[in-house]
């Protein structure tokens, strides 16, 4: 931490340059390529998943398997996220918030809090060399903030109804997915819209609850994207000291269930329907998913091409609509989620040809051209979103507390070249056999149901 | 807001605490705002920006009761009267409960100069 005489009007605030960096620096011309997987630690109890690919950067981030999934109460989570940050740690030798905004921008670090369905996410990224400073940063936000009314009202408030304003169609159809998907649990929504009641759960006392179940030992795990190890053993230790070891209470971890089911949101504004099955957890791997969603496609690394997927052909059919398809993956479920945003009735007519599509490929299997697109595709998603440093750290985390393994790049290459035509048809088949979920956002006059689509729900 | 003050000299000397209590008690009675009902921080102004955000932090409760305080003292003070004697503010009751919140306010609000005013040098 900066000490506080630093601050005195006048006096010098040293940056340090310690002689050890130069000797860390890497010329451009360095050729080796990065670790693509994260190595999983245990360092003084706290779980630490760590990749360093010797660049001047490091992300770190403090991954709580406090996602929407567990929140006990509707919008805890949300509160959670905001409160990280912005609310001070006021006692005698710790800092406000303020100090840590411009502490931290001082050292040329950027702050971030987010969350997903399953992990609230604190990062930092930062110099190589101030390792030390946002560690301790971290392990201080996590134990020592006090969550005030005043801030509550000032700030968290605020920032809360800003977002929210911001939710799209989208956004809101592939909740609605998950919430037919999965009822509870994963099926809470990932951001609670305006409509929907939170004013009698959501206050500081509950955040302030949630945080002492969330924050300790047992429900965090530290992801380290460009760290030593030896520096992460150094500092690790001494700064999470204060974190406890575990809580007095327990989150719910009751196994998701697949459920299924259709529902129909009345918006202005786009249309969106989202039409999912049930995909590929990260426990399991599955991948003739990772081939479906390849050959599904819809998004195209072509530029000015909208590419030759499935989806993007009815797009392409369908102007004023667009399509992609993802596989949510969690840690012991999955949703393979097909996104349709768009004007009018376009959204409705290219829902029709992804499942005329999706059924030509459980009837008729894929031509030998397009499955070699599709594992192509699947084999660069993967590549890329490992090789990318940031990406990966929220699984990494998330894999860390479940208490597998991190991905493994390698194995899941091999395991993507194996999947044949026949493999991909019966997995197609057996998602159009089993409930799907369908939801859709928007005009409704103009959005078709799911028995219109072909679908069963 | 804050004036300076020998108050932390004479708490830290125990000698002289006791010695200036008595002085006290009777400067408290003589100021008469127990007798009208009063805490010593309804008597500070509100008229300023660190008070008016001290007043924003308080509970509902606390800020309901203050207010009532200070209506039923206005209120005296047009009738030219006191309140009967059980009804006066007890030593217990005159906590200094907008005090603590001023201070941290300012605390603040020194930290935040402190920054804007910060010199970095570079080695």
């Amino acid at each position: 931490m900066i000490s506080r005489s630093a601050l005195s009007r006048g006096s010098q605030l040293a940056l340090r340059r310690p002689a050890a960096a130069k000797t860390a620096q890497r010329g451009f011309a360095a050729a080796a390529s990065p670790a693509a997987s994260y190595e999983p630690t245990t360092i003084a109890g706290v779980k630490v998943a760590s990749r360093d690919d010797s660049g001047p950067t490091t992300r770190l981030a403090v991954v709580a398997k406090a996602g929407t999934r567990y929140e006990p109460l509707p919008g805890l989570t949300v509160g959670l996220e905001e409160f990280a940050f912005k609310a001070g740690t006021q006692n005698t030798n710790k800092r406000t918030a303020l100090r840590i905004t411009r502490e931290s921008e001082l050292l040329g670090g950027q702050l971030q809090a987010y969350h997903t369905r399953e992990a609230v996410v604190l990062q930092a990224s930062f110099l190589r060399e101030d390792l030390p400073y946002f560690t301790e940063l971290l392990a201080e936000v996590i134990s020592e903030t006090k969550y005030t009314t005043h801030e509550f009202h000032e700030l968290v408030e605020n920032c809360i109804h800003e977002k929210q304003a911001k939710l799209d169609s989208a956004a809101i159809a592939l909740d609605a997915a998950h919430n037919v998907a999965f009822h509870s649990g994963l099926g809470s929504p990932l951001y609670p819209t305006v409509d929907t009641p939170t004013s009698s759960y959501l206050n500081e006392n509950s955040v302030a609850a949630f945080a002492n179940l969330a924050y300790n030992k047992a429900n965090i795990a530290v992801v380290a994207d460009g760290a030593s190890q030896a520096g992460l053993e150094k500092w690790v230790e001494p700064f999470f000291k204060g974190v406890p070891a575990t809580s007095s209470g327990n989150l719910n971890t009751a196994a998701s269930k697949y459920f299924g089911g259709e529902q129909r949101v009345a918006k202005n504004g786009k249309n969106a329907i989202v039409i999912a099955f049930p995909g590929a957890s990260l426990g399991v791997p599955h991948p003739e998913t990772s081939v479906l969603v390849g050959l599904l496609g819809g998004v195209s690394n072509i530029k000015w091409s909208p590419g030759f997927s499935l989806l993007a052909k009815a797009t392409a059919a369908n102007p004023g609509a667009e399509a992609f398809a993802h596989n949510y993956a969690y840690s012991d479920a999955g949703l393979l989620a097909i996104q349709i945003t768009g004007k009018g009735a376009a959204v409705g007519k290219v829902a029709v040809e992804a499942v005329k599509g999706l059924k030509a490929i459980a009837a008729g299997g894929v031509s030998k051209e397009d499955l070699t697109k599709a594992i192509a595709k699947a084999k660069f998603n993967l590549l890329s979103a490992s090789e990318v440093s940031g990406t990966g750290l929220v699984h990494a985390g998330a894999n860390l507390l479940a208490g597998g393994k991190p991905i493994q790049v390698a194995e899941t290459l091999k395991a993507l070249e194996g999947v044949t035509a026949e493999k991909l048809q019966a997995a197609a088949k057996k998602l159009l056999e089993g409930k799907a979920s369908v939801s859709a956002v928007g005009d409704l006059h103009v959005l078709p149901y799911a028995e219109d689509l072909g679908l069963k729900v | 807001m804050s004036a300076p003050s020998l108050v932390q000299a004479v708490a830290k000397r125990g000698w002289l605490n006791k010695m200036l209590k008595p002085v006290s008690n009777w400067y408290i009675n003589a100021a008469g705002y127990r007798q009208m009902g009063l805490r010593a921080d309804d008597l500070i102004s509100e008229e300023n920006e660190t008070v008016l955000a001290a007043l924003q932090r308080l509970s509902p409760k606390e800020s309901y009761d203050r207010i009532y305080r200070i209506r039923r003292a206005t209120q005296l003070s047009l009738t030219h009267k006191l309140l009967p004697k059980n009804e006066w503010t007890t030593q217990e009751e005159d906590v200094p409960y907008l005090r603590p919140l001023i201070d941290q306010i300012e605390a603040e609000l020194a930290e935040k100069d402190a920054l804007d005013t910060l010199a970095v040098v570079k080695n």
